[in-house]
């Protein structure tokens, strides 16, 4: 090597590593990824507790690497990477063709045999019968387009255990939407399905209640966003397919309220809220995403239903709004108070627990049931 | 702090490079010493306390020696007074809650255990250290009476916490007096960006294929195929992940201008077991061969004294590695393998073809991984037990692992092998001088992306 070319070298390394530091510095702190949708790490402040205890230098790495330079193109990169090396998984995630299947892992402590527990507690603890609808997500209805011999937990068998549990009511969402696998009943970037996956849904849970079957053509699709980049698209990295489209079925009649409880008190809200398809999150668009509590009135309908929800719920209200009188959307990841209460409080006629399978064998909060 | 991590990577290396080439090169060694003392309390600054004291015994303990190196008999009560002090912090911080929780075992006796995190890189630099004593008293090195250059050397950050060991007669020469030319700083460029990639992009890999075998056996799910590819792939990970982090000390410390031992030698590529340790962490091995094995009297003594040597040698190195039975049991393994070469198979070894004596020796060096990787005796036992028929032989999961990770397993292989050195040197030198800046960029640019992606990075010689 002669020393023009030694001192060539030296400097690709040190522009480099000197370079993405200057940058690095230079870039103003984000306080959110859009991308990611989570909140960044900000720089801790300095203190000798935390020097002392590690916590200082921690946050200290977690900063770095949360407000590094072009963060979103690295990520994108390594999965990009992992593609050509043949990868089919990405964090969880496995690419299928165009679209992005979630892998459901085995449940941990037996969480999924306790959560069943509570729904039977419940159900012996209220006065009205109780539903449980347990919904496959896409790795189980999708389960021919994994890659072949990849792993994910068979949800068919926990759903057909869980509707012999005694003294509840199974709500049957598998065979419905097995039945039109073929068809787009769940995002292709996210985890959550589709208004036609939710309509086959809210299908499924009116026969389970005994109501009337409803009519597709009654509910004409309004194509709301085409650029739904969803959770998985960030989970995984993966950024190179063509975005999701959402569409809005229901049509609201003026008749109808919608009450949330997001800060512990009543606000006006609405079943679309179309400022969230101007987001990342476009899916909170849906009754405006996350919530402990959420009260629809309709008063042409008949019946009162408290469901006990995750977050596919969401998409699932429009439709309910047109049949019941009052549905009630309780979330027990925020909502901490008692679910039997609730229902005689509020002159409830039936309860639906409706859960989306990964989230029923890993939610923690399911106790609440039983006060 | 450790190399493959952003902040080292965008943040101390840059500064501490700026700092250390604007400071006049006779400062240049306490510039080293601070910056050394700040890598090393980042993560338990409490513990920069440790390194002091080390820094301290050693450097009295070795002008002691000197000073009475007429009186024989007190230069080496001193460097017994040292190699004492340094397996007695070895001991109270990495071997003392093994001991209690052993000994508490036996009726009457009960110790607590203190559950102290570990000075990082401990294993290292003590023996670093007892090094230099036993080095100034055999006259191999110059006694250091400049307590800044030799605490240079104790916290030296390049190896200090996972190697290689470099000994101090090594470097003792550069610590007084070193250049850096443009060569060597673009060589060491070279050499860390090519250890970096070997770790991020290579052995973190290895390592999430060798975590899913791992996994498949607690759920009752491993097969014979699963098991073989958890071997090769911890195997891989252990060498990829080890002498990466080599290639970047020994990279690093041409940067700063010392040439430290090369610590590996495509060791996969061996005729015994006897050579694999001869091509493996050999800093590690002639450390133990030097300071240990000769003083007990190697192989001067008879067949039943080498025997004796080579059990209390491979034992030491076993649990060295961590405090835990399966290391010690892992040490006694070696121990029994060549105990075996040197004095049952010798013959018949001599006859076998190298490609089968290479086969026998890849076979128990990755069984052998087996013992090292699973500290829980019983899993061990049940995973080991199915690579050998104890299970199926093949699942659809086995496919879908082979087909994902394929690319990387042959990358491993082949580079486990002398292969890209070889094709290398055929590259005509116009063709390298301009391939090695791209592929320098590429190594870097891959390994940012995977450490910004935040995905699976272990740490492996916390335990060491």
């Amino acid at each position: 090597m002669t020393t023009r070319y030694s001192r060539f070298l030296a400097a690709v390394f040190c522009v480099f590593l000197g370079g993405l530091l200057a940058w690095h510095v230079l870039l103003p702190d984000r306080d959110r990824s859009d991308v990611e949708n989570r909140t960044l790490a900000q720089l801790p402040a300095f203190s000798w507790k935390g020097l002392k205890d590690g916590s200082f230098t921690k946050g200290v790495e977690d900063y770095f690497a949360d407000q590094f330079p072009l963060r979103d193109q690295w990520t994108g990169l390594k999965a990009r990477t992992e593609q050509l090396l043949g990868k089919r998984e990405f964090k969880g995630v496995y690419l299928c063709g165009d679209a992005l299947i979630s892998k459901v892992e085995p449940p941990r402590d037996g969480l999924e045999e306790k959560n069943l527990r509570y729904v039977a507690r419940l159900a012996e603890s209220a006065e009205v019968p109780v539903y449980l609808g347990l919904i496959p997500s896409a790795a189980e209805i999708r389960r021919a387009d994994l890659p072949e011999g990849a792993e994910s937990w068979d949800q068919g068998a926990f759903i057909a255990r869980a509707a012999e549990l005694e003294g509840v009511e199974p709500v049957d969402f598998l065979t419905p939407l097995r039945d039109r696998a073929g068809e787009d009943l769940f995002y292709r970037t996210d985890h959550h399905w589709t208004t036609l996956g939710a309509f086959y849904g809210y299908a499924a849970l009116l026969e389970a209640l005994g109501r009337e079957p409803p009519d597709m053509a009654a509910f004409p699709p309004e194509t709301v966003s085409e650029d739904f980049r969803g959770t998985l698209y960030s989970q995984s990295g993966v950024h190179w397919l063509e975005p999701d489209s959402i569409e809005f079925w229901v049509e609201p009649e003026p008749g109808w309220t919608v009450t949330s409880w997001r800060s512990g008190r009543a606000e006006e809200a609405a079943l679309y809220d179309r400022s969230y398809l101007e987001k990342k999150d476009q899916y909170s668009a849906f009754l405006g995403g996350n919530q402990p509590l959420c009260v629809i009135k309709n008063p042409e309908g008949t019946g009162r239903l408290l469901v006990i929800r995750d977050s596919y719920a969401d998409s699932l209200a429009p439709f309910l709004a047109g049949s019941f009188a009052e549905v009630h959307l309780l979330d027990p990841r925020y909502y901490r108070y008692s679910a039997a209460g609730y229902a005689g409080e509020h002159g409830i006629d039936q309860i639906a627990v409706l859960y989306s399978v990964p989230n029923f064998i890993t939610d923690r909060n399911l106790v609440l049931l039983t006060q | 702090m450790v190399f493959s991590s952003l902040t080292f990577l965008f943040g101390y290396l840059p500064l501490t490079l700026a700092l250390y080439f604007l400071t006049p090169l006779r400062r240049r060694n306490f510039v080293l010493l601070v910056v050394s003392l700040f890598f090393y309390g980042w993560g338990e600054p409490v513990y920069v306390g440790v390194m002091f004291l080390s820094i301290f015994i050693d450097y009295t303990h070795g002008l002691l020696v000197e000073r009475f190196r007429s009186r024989d008999r007190l230069a080496r009560w001193f460097v017994g007074q040292s190699v004492v002090f340094n397996l007695l912090l070895l001991g109270f911080f990495k071997y003392w809650d093994f001991l209690a929780a052993n000994l508490s075992r036996l009726p009457g006796v009960s110790l607590p255990e203190l559950g102290l995190p570990l000075p990082l890189g401990i294993s290292f630099f003590t023996f670093q250290t007892m090094s230099y004593t036993i080095d100034v008293y055999r006259r191999d090195a110059p006694v250091q009476r400049n307590v800044v250059d030799f605490g240079a050397y104790v916290t030296l950050f390049p190896q200090l916490i996972a190697g290689p060991i470099v000994k101090y007669k090594t470097v003792a020469a550069e610590l007084a007096e070193r250049t850096v030319t443009s060569r060597d700083f673009a060589g060491g460029a070279c050499r860390f960006t090519v250890g970096l990639a070997k770790k991020v992009l290579l052995a973190n890999a290895a390592g999430a294929l060798w975590e899913s075998c791992l996994a498949a056996q607690g759920t009752g799910a491993l097969t014979v195929a699963g098991g073989w590819t958890g071997l090769f792939a911890f195997g891989f990970q252990i060498y990829f992940d080890f002498s990466g982090y080599s290639d970047m000390a020994i990279g690093l410390g041409r940067i700063l201008g010392f040439r430290f031992d090369e610590n590996f030698d495509h060791p996969y590529l061996s005729a015994s077991v006897g050579e694999f340790w001869r091509r493996w962490h050999m800093s590690l091995t002639s450390w133990f061969r030097e300071y240990l094995y000769f003083p007990l009297g190697g192989s001067r003594g008879g067949r039943a004294r080498t025997l004796r040597n080579l059990v209390i040698v491979w034992f030491c190195t076993g649990f060295w590695h961590g405090a835990s039975w399966n290391f010690i049991l892992w040490g006694l393994y070696f121990a029994l393998w060549i105990i075996l070469e040197r004095f049952v198979f010798r013959d018949l070894l001599a006859r076998t073809p190298v490609w089968l004596k290479r086969a026998y020796t890849l076979l128990v060096v990755f069984v052998g991984w087996g013992i090292f990787a699973m500290e829980d005796l019983g899993v061990c036992g049940r995973y080991l037990a199915v690579c050998f028929g104890g299970g199926p032989v093949w699942s659809a999961l086995d496919g879908y692992r082979l087909r994902s990770w394929a690319v990387l397993l042959a990358l491993l292989a082949l580079g486990s092998t002398t292969l890209a050195a070889d094709l290398w040197r055929t590259v005509p030198e116009k063709g390298r001088k301009a391939l090695a800046p791209v592929l320098m960029v590429l190594g870097l640019v891959l390994s940012t992306a995977y450490l910004v992606d935040g995905s699976y990075n272990p740490f492996l010689y916390f335990r060491f």
